[in-house]
């Protein structure tokens, strides 16, 4: 987006318009990329819950043990988590695709991922020994099979990172936010 | 006078800013409340698919133990709990170094082993669901006293994951290979009869905080690397 500002009459011209004043052209420059790089993160982030959603949906018995693997909650419960968690996660996956109220799927996308991060810590901490299920049905981790939650954390946050960034700057190109509210 | 159109021209430019605040407003409400109402269904839509699973009727094997979830091979005093998926490469491995061991243990009167078909790689099967199909019929092989030996011919003939798995035609097949020919047995496999009771033997499996398979436990102790040696010596350990 250009800064339209008010130019006034300066120039000593008798416009009735104001005037488009370039900012500096390195503002400038970020200002015409800010919408681009969000693009990217919007549409990275949707493919991230869209794959992650897709892996579990097929096997929601899986998705519950997976969930109970961690051990926070009964396994009753987990059995309800771990079958609304593929579809939440691919509804988000598909409202980011679209660029529905991206500033708000994008909040929703943070706090998802802030407790997908606090259930890895919490599981490393305890010593045990699961797979994070976090792009498959996880759960089961084979003899000689090592964890990796140190990876897992990371990846998180760096989806985290997205997220923060969208919800920083929600406007993005190719976005029904934008349709909506009539930019180009 | 340019001030007059100056200040015209500034007027329309707040009520333009006006109207595009409030048209911003507009659409933030609206959009938030769709995206809040898609997430609400989708929520929905997962917790109606899971609880309209047709699980079944549970008929649960007679001869099954430790709550009707095992068939005990043996009567020991020591008991080794083993946790399997028909499909698993691992218990595949496990049942080839072991399982003489631990049938020897039995045979031998120090150990009761108990055997648990737990079904958790249904989805290697490309949706013909081996794992449980594989664990129901040895509940229905049990029934006939034969789960030992269907047991090892369905080991003996694992399929390997992401394959389609064994057709329950071969599995009566191998059955009528060990002997279990009766139509009892054939039925229920056909039917599927005890698939929902291998769910619940999976869900005890979770329940009890196990995740891989195989999971061997020795006197109430999960072997971490269940190896014939480990295994020797927690029976020889926990015999005292």
């Amino acid at each position: 987006m250009l800064r339209i500002t008010m130019a006034g009459n300066l120039s000593g011209t008798d416009s009735d318009y104001p005037k488009v004043t370039m900012e500096t052209s390195r503002q400038t420059r970020m200002t015409v990329a800010w919408p681009w790089i969000g693009t990217a993160a919007r549409l990275g982030l949707a493919a991230v819950w869209l794959i992650a959603g897709a892996l579990k949906v097929g096997d929601l018995a899986a998705s519950a043990r997976a969930v109970n693997a961690y051990q926070v909650m009964s396994y009753d419960t987990a059995k309800v988590v771990g079958a609304v968690q593929p579809f939440l996660e691919i509804a988000l996956g598909l409202l980011l695709l679209i660029g529905l109220s991206t500033r708000l799927t994008a909040v929703i996308s943070a706090l998802l991922l802030a407790v997908f991060v606090a259930g890895i810590a919490s599981a490393w901490a305890r010593g045990l020994r699961i797979d994070c299920g976090c792009f498959s049905s996880g759960g089961e981790l084979g003899r000689g099979e090592s964890t990796a939650y140190g990876v897992d954390i990371a990846r998180d946050l760096a989806f985290l990172a997205l997220s923060g960034l969208l919800v920083w700057r929600p406007r993005t190109r190719f976005s029904l936010d934008g349709v909506l509210l009539g930019e180009k | 006078m340019s001030k007059g159109k100056d200040r015209a021209a500034k007027a329309r430019q707040i009520v333009a800013d006006q109207r595009a605040a409030e048209r911003r407003r507009t659409v933030t409400l609206w959009t938030s409340v769709a995206v809040v109402l898609v997430l609400f269904v989708a929520g929905i839509v997962g917790y109606t698919v899971m609880s309209g699973k047709d699980e079944g009727k549970l008929v649960t094997p007679s001869v099954a133990v430790d709550e009707g979830t095992a068939f005990a091979v043996g009567s020991g005093p020591v008991v080794v709990d083993v946790y399997e998926d028909f499909m698993c490469p691992a218990c595949g491995n496990f049942e080839t170094t072991s399982g003489p061991t631990l049938k020897n243990l039995a045979g031998a009167g120090k150990v009761t082993v108990r055997f648990h078909p737990v079904a958790i790689l249904d989805r290697f099967s490309n949706g013909t669901e081996y794992s449980t199909r594989a664990a129901a019929a040895s509940a229905a092989a049990a029934q006939e006293g034969k789960f030992t030996e269907f047991h090892d011919v369905l080991y003996a003939n694992r399929p390997e994951e992401n394959s389609d798995g064994l057709s329950n035609a071969k599995i009566i097949e191998l059955a009528a290979s060990v002997g279990l020919t009766s139509d009892t047995f054939v039925t229920a496999v056909n039917e599927g009869t005890y698939q929902p009771w291998a769910t619940k033997v999976t869900e005890t499996f979770s329940d009890r905080h196990y995740t891989g398979t195989p999971t061997v436990v020795v006197a109430g102790q999960k072997l971490d690397n269940p190896t014939t040696e480990a295994l020797t010596a927690a029976v020889t350990k926990a015999a005292g």
